[in-house]
């Protein structure tokens, strides 16, 4: 129950609940609205959850992945009215490793990400300047008596890789070269291989931070020191039905001590797309309770999708 | 003669196998495909996934590195090696998974100094092995079970500490200090014989020993069955009384519930009573002592 606090710890990170400012004037916007979304959006979790495979149920691991590709279709042929989002491709099983010291304890960030989408400009500072000044004071919590770096896989480290691929998969030279929004997607069927919401969000944060401190390495050299043009990096963890949303901006390459400048995350958690998806109709005692279809369809989920999609091209 | 003498040889190296294999290596080759594979996926699993409900590997609990998740066990029905019922009345129940528990409550981390630490509870549940509840306690870079005593809840601080100073401390109930730390007439549970072996005394639902008195360098606990045992000072013991505290109230109600414990039926057939049967007056028996004095011989 403490995935983000410890993930926070980790990478130096202020918590901010919600979107930040810029995203949500996106969501608002009517002009970035897409025509007819809720229709198609519902078409998308009918395809999904319903009809995707001959048996009655899909299950978890059949209708995630295609309902991921179903929502970032329809974020696609907002296209025709933005031309900059085609400067963006999707990158699958891609590999992230990032290391950095955290009081004197080395951490790493390794494995296998998700799916990345890459675009070729930077997504703008989120923050202003005042904001990123007042996480100076804001104090990391700790968990006493237990140290942050409980749970955690001791390993020996023999190499400190810090690259965004670049060994395997994107060489120098790459015109996608910026990360700019993480999926991760939890399509195992059992419930025990799934991770929870509170875990889900603090791996999102991890995976983040380690793809925006590889780019920061990148850009700027391995000494740690404040960044002026701070890097942004969105990440969205769904099991199929729950979305979370996070936007993570990296301040600094200071990790070593506690204090000084901050990194900051935005989170929204928990926004389900809907409540359930019946195939067949609920009956009880001959009675039709629900009948079969979406229940608790909520189209306020798929704008947030929209506008982090939006977010740096608009 | 020969199958006679082959057969007792086989038995013999039987029995050196089981005894002689603390550690779970590299398993026979060729024996069954089952201990074999599940070690394997086992492993080659990683960090994901939960632990299967029961094993058929009859070394399941040669297990060295110490987890926090439930280890999948194999019920033994009451039967010993040779296969025959060595205790009647014990077979079938519901499946249990192992809870690794550490009795030990002064087990520093590695690399830890030899030091008072502080330890948080995370959660206190029921253990389907023992009729007390275990606490999941967490400090510094490791997790671990304990045995819950009465009041603890999620979110308590409990310290564990070896000094034994001049002034008894006024200990918590959950925390864990040598015997003779503590003031005299507190209520004290896990109990160990020698220090540093780990708690074998005083661990069952409700229980609680009484420190009697502490003389020169030893101290006398009362055990819940009124036998006095003297134990070195040094041993650690927790303060309070363990967790579920109701439990000798609970009523069964019904043959069922203990076929579902794991309790076959006594046998339907009428004995007269001998004379182990009946209520008994006789007086305490001696102080058990575990501390090895010097035996004071008049010397001429």
């Amino acid at each position: 129950s403490q995935g983000v606090r410890q993930a926070q710890w980790l990478t130096k990170t202020k918590l901010v609940e919600g979107l930040p400012p810029p995203v949500l004037s996106i969501l608002q916007d009517p002009a970035h609205q897409l025509e007819g979304y809720e229709e198609a959006v519902r078409r998308a979790v009918s395809h999904a959850r319903f009809w995707s495979t001959t048996e009655v149920g899909p299950n978890r691991e059949h209708y995630c992945p295609v309902l991921f590709e179903d929502l970032i279709h329809l974020c696609r042929t907002m296209a025709a009215k933005y031309p900059s989002l085609t400067k963006r491709m999707l990158a699958r099983n891609y590999r992230i490793a990032a290391t950095w010291e955290r009081e004197s304890i080395l951490l790493q960030v390794r494995g296998l990400n998700g799916i990345l989408l890459n675009s070729m400009s930077p997504i703008p500072p989120v923050a202003s300047k005042e904001e990123i000044l007042a996480t100076e004071e804001h104090v990391l919590e700790t968990f006493y008596p237990i140290y942050p770096t409980i749970d955690l896989q001791e390993v020996n480290v023999y190499k400190e890789l810090n690259d965004t691929g670049k060994s395997s998969c994107f060489k120098d030279g790459y015109p996608y070269s910026h990360p700019h929004t993480l999926f991760f997607l939890e399509s195992a069927n059992v419930r025990t291989d799934r991770f929870r919401p509170e875990q889900l969000r603090g791996k999102m944060l991890m995976f983040a931070f380690g793809n925006a401190l590889a780019k920061a390495k990148l850009l700027y050299g391995n000494d740690p020191k404040v960044l002026e043009q701070p890097i942004v990096v969105q990440s969205i963890g769904t099991d199929g039905q729950q979305f979370q949303f996070m936007v993570f901006q990296l301040n600094t390459t200071d990790l070593l001590s506690s204090d000084g400048i901050k990194n900051l995350v935005w989170i929204d958690s928990d926004q389900n797309l809907y409540e359930r998806a019946l195939c067949v109709p609920e009956i009880k005692k001959k009675v039709v309770m629900r009948p079969a279809g979406i229940h608790g369809f909520q189209p306020d989920t798929f704008k947030k999708f929209l506008a982090l999609y939006l977010h740096g091209a608009v | 003669m020969a199958a006679f003498v082959a057969g007792g040889l086989c038995r013999a190296f039987g029995a050196l196998l089981l005894s002689s294999v603390p550690r779970r290596a590299l398993p026979l080759a060729p024996q069954a495909g089952q201990p074999l594979g599940g070690w394997l996926t086992a492993a080659l699993r990683g960090l994901s996934g939960s632990a299967p409900l029961c094993t058929n590997d009859p070394m399941w609990k040669c297990r060295v590195k110490y987890t926090v998740r439930p280890v999948g066990m194999k019920k033994t029905g009451g039967r010993d090696h040779t296969g025959r019922i060595r205790v009647r009345g014990i077979g079938g129940g519901h499946k249990r998974r192992y809870r690794m528990i550490d009795f030990q409550r002064l087990r520093y981390e590695k690399g830890a100094p030899p030091e008072p630490f502080t330890e948080k509870v995370i959660s206190v549940r029921y253990d389907p092995c023992r009729s007390a509840d275990i606490a999941l306690v967490a400090g510094g870079n490791r997790k671990r079970w304990i045995i819950a005593t009465e009041n603890m809840q999620a979110g308590d601080l409990i310290t564990n500490s070896p000094r034994i100073g001049r002034m008894a401390v006024s200990a918590n109930e959950g925390d864990a200090y040598p015997l003779g730390a503590l003031p005299v007439g507190t209520l004290i549970c896990n109990l160990e014989s020698h220090p540093g072996k780990g708690a074998q005394y005083i661990r069952a639902a409700g229980t609680c020993g009484v420190l009697l008195r502490k003389v020169n360098g030893t101290a006398i606990v009362q055990l819940p069955s009124k036998r006095h045992m003297q134990v070195l000072e040094t041993c650690v013991a927790t303060v309070g009384r363990v967790s579920n505290v109701d439990h000798n109230k609970r009523v069964i109600g019904k043959a069922g519930r203990n076929r579902w414990l794991g309790k076959r039926p006594h046998t339907g057939l009428w004995h007269r009573k001998g004379g182990w049967a009946g209520r008994k007056i006789r007086p305490l028996p001696p102080m058990k002592s575990y501390v090895n004095l010097p035996r004071v011989t008049a010397q001429e």
